[in-house]
């Protein structure tokens, strides 16, 4: 294994060893706290162009598997870890990490001291990082130079309306970069599901006569997207039961007045307890949030907060007042991670039946 | 022979998603009272009115209803004289949110509306339950459905609460 560095913009360096692509890459390094589920964060298309430093000491222990893709192909551009396993064993094992970073020609170091960069990006925030073989002046120099897209959800989202049909619920999914769990739990519970792009507009939508919209989750800055999509949002959320996840949840709120702040620390992974406000349970779900809703800018005659994250007390949930459309800002898909929060897709049904009306 | 079709999870969604919905017909909770009829629809009304008070701060009063008196099955000279009114507070100019576990024929619901009107000319009053079993006798129906459960006659419908039966759950029991 070649020597390889881990590069910062603040003009730190980390010496590790590389493997998957020995390829150059720059992007914008967050850092993870889940104990397991690479695959799924790896594949997470709300990762795009971003390097993961994972603070779980091992990774890679149990391989790639069939089941675990949350998009067809991986759009990060690095992954950090402190020990990559040289063996991996399960019986849904189809590759090793190596491997599979290799085939997607994606770069990973390991033998970084992950606490340290963990403790550093939680005091700095994300920053412009890139994995290279030589850390010289002129390696800092181009970082520094690297202009990160801000057009993210147009890389990853799809470009053209597809079909996952079912026998159920006619189900519209408006795509920033969705994560296949939203699919996987729509199928399980039999919807029949239009996948739009996120320039549809209101008239599209209606006009596939949904019987739900789910706004789904997405990489970068919500307020990077153009406001049609608000306008799309503020006409739909009254006609058709709603439910937003993710970068969804941050455009629901926008719709309706509130304003996105920057978090720091952001929140990867799924340790954080967050409170159903109406139950007073907790529950554990994955997470994946570089923004929040400002809570001081909520209009409260308009929404209702439903979920509360007990370590910083960031709204993780919003509902409005005077119709169903409802939003999420964890993952409720549970992959990977917790499966705690899979009812509110059940909620979701449950609303939409109920627009129905009963069916005798 | 008996079935669970909503399970204690099931159970708490629905109640949620009803709690919901009172806000949103409602534009709020101001002038709401419940009114649970006897004996699980309190415990029902009761979860609601938790649940109210845990998103607006503040508390929803929760009455107890019962209807025996005012029964169209009972002898002529009971539903003559039925019993005085039997809420701790008056429901005059309130929106009155009758609860009950299950709606059937209708007819609990119409001697509910008879005990309630004792009590003063309420604003308006809905009907909040958690299992619709269809099979109406009565021009009446529900605002907040919990769940729809289409049945057979000879079928009867269990709701179990924690508070009187030890869990939470909705039973299809079929004797035959």
């Amino acid at each position: 294994m070649a020597d390889r560095y881990l590069i910062l913009e603040d003009g730190s360096a980390y010496l590790g060893e590389g493997f998957g692509s020995p390829a150059v890459s720059t992007g914008e390094i967050v850092f993870n706290t889940s104990m397991t589920g690479y695959q799924e964060i790896i594949t997470n298309q709300i990762y795009h162009n971003q390097i993961i430093a994972f603070t779980q000491p091992t990774i890679g222990s149990y391989g790639i598997n069939h089941d675990s893709y949350e998009s067809i192909l991986p759009t990060v551009k690095g992954v950090v870890v402190r020990d990559v396993a040289s063996i991996s064993t399960n019986r849904q094992r189809r590759w090793s990490l190596d491997q599979y970073l290799k085939q997607q020609n994606i770069p990973g170091i390991s033998h970084i001291d992950t606490r340290h960069l963990a403790k550093q990006l939680r005091a700095s925030g994300p920053m412009k990082a890139s994995i290279v073989d030589v850390a010289d002046a002129h390696a800092f120099d181009q970082l520094g130079a690297t202009v990160l897209t801000n057009q993210q959800v147009a890389a990853v989202a799809t470009p053209k309306p597809f079909p996952n049909p079912g026998t159920g619920l006619n189900v519209v999914v408006i795509d920033f970069g969705l994560k296949h769990g939203i699919l996987r739990e729509l199928s399980k519970r039999a919807c029949n599901v239009t996948v739009l792009p996120y320039t549809a507009t209101t008239e599209e939508i209606i006009n596939l006569d949904p019987d739900g919209v789910i706004l789904s989750t997405g990489p970068g800055k919500p307020q990077d997207l153009p406001d049609s999509v608000l306008t799309m949002i503020q006409n739909i959320q009254n006609r058709i039961p709603l439910f937003a996840i993710g970068l969804g949840h941050e455009l629901f709120a926008m719709a309706n007045g509130a304003q996105i702040m920057k978090l720091s620390p952001e929140h990867h992974g799924a340790n954080h307890p967050i409170r159903e406000v109406i139950t007073n349970q907790i529950i554990y779900a994955s997470q994946g949030q570089g923004f929040a809703v400002d809570p001081t800018t909520i209009d409260r005659n308009k929404l209702i907060t439903t979920f509360v994250d007990l370590i910083d007390g960031t709204i993780q949930g919003l509902r409005y007042r005077d119709f169903p459309a409802f939003s999420v800002q964890f993952f409720p898909d549970g992959a990977p991670g917790p499966t705690d929060a899979l009812d509110v897709f059940d909620e979701f049904v449950e609303s939409m039946q109920q627009a129905r009306g009963p069916v005798w | 022979m008996q079935k669970e079709v909503v399970d204690s999870m099931a159970m708490k969604r629905a109640l949620t998603r009803i709690t919901y919905e009172i806000i949103e017909q409602n534009k709020g909770i101001r002038d709401i009272v419940l009114v649970g009829i006897k004996t699980r629809g309190v415990y029902v009304a009761q979860r609601i009115a938790e649940r109210l008070q845990q998103l607006e701060s503040s508390t929803v009063p929760v009455g107890e209803l019962d209807i025996t008196p005012f029964r169209d099955d009972q002898p002529l000279d009971i539903a003559l004289a039925p019993g005085k009114y039997q809420l701790a507070f008056p429901v005059a100019d309130k929106r009155v949110i009758l609860v009950d576990d299950v709606l059937f024929t209708g007819r609990t619901i119409r001697a509910a509306l008879d005990a309630l009107m004792g009590g003063g000319r309420p604003q308006s009053i809905s009907l909040a339950v958690l299992v619709d079993r269809g099979h109406r006798e009565l021009p009446i129906r529900a605002d907040f459905i919990g769940k729809n459960i289409p049945t057979a006659l000879q079928e009867r419908i269990k709701v179990s609460v924690t508070e009187v039966d030890g869990h939470d759950g909705i039973e299809i029991i079929n004797d035959n």
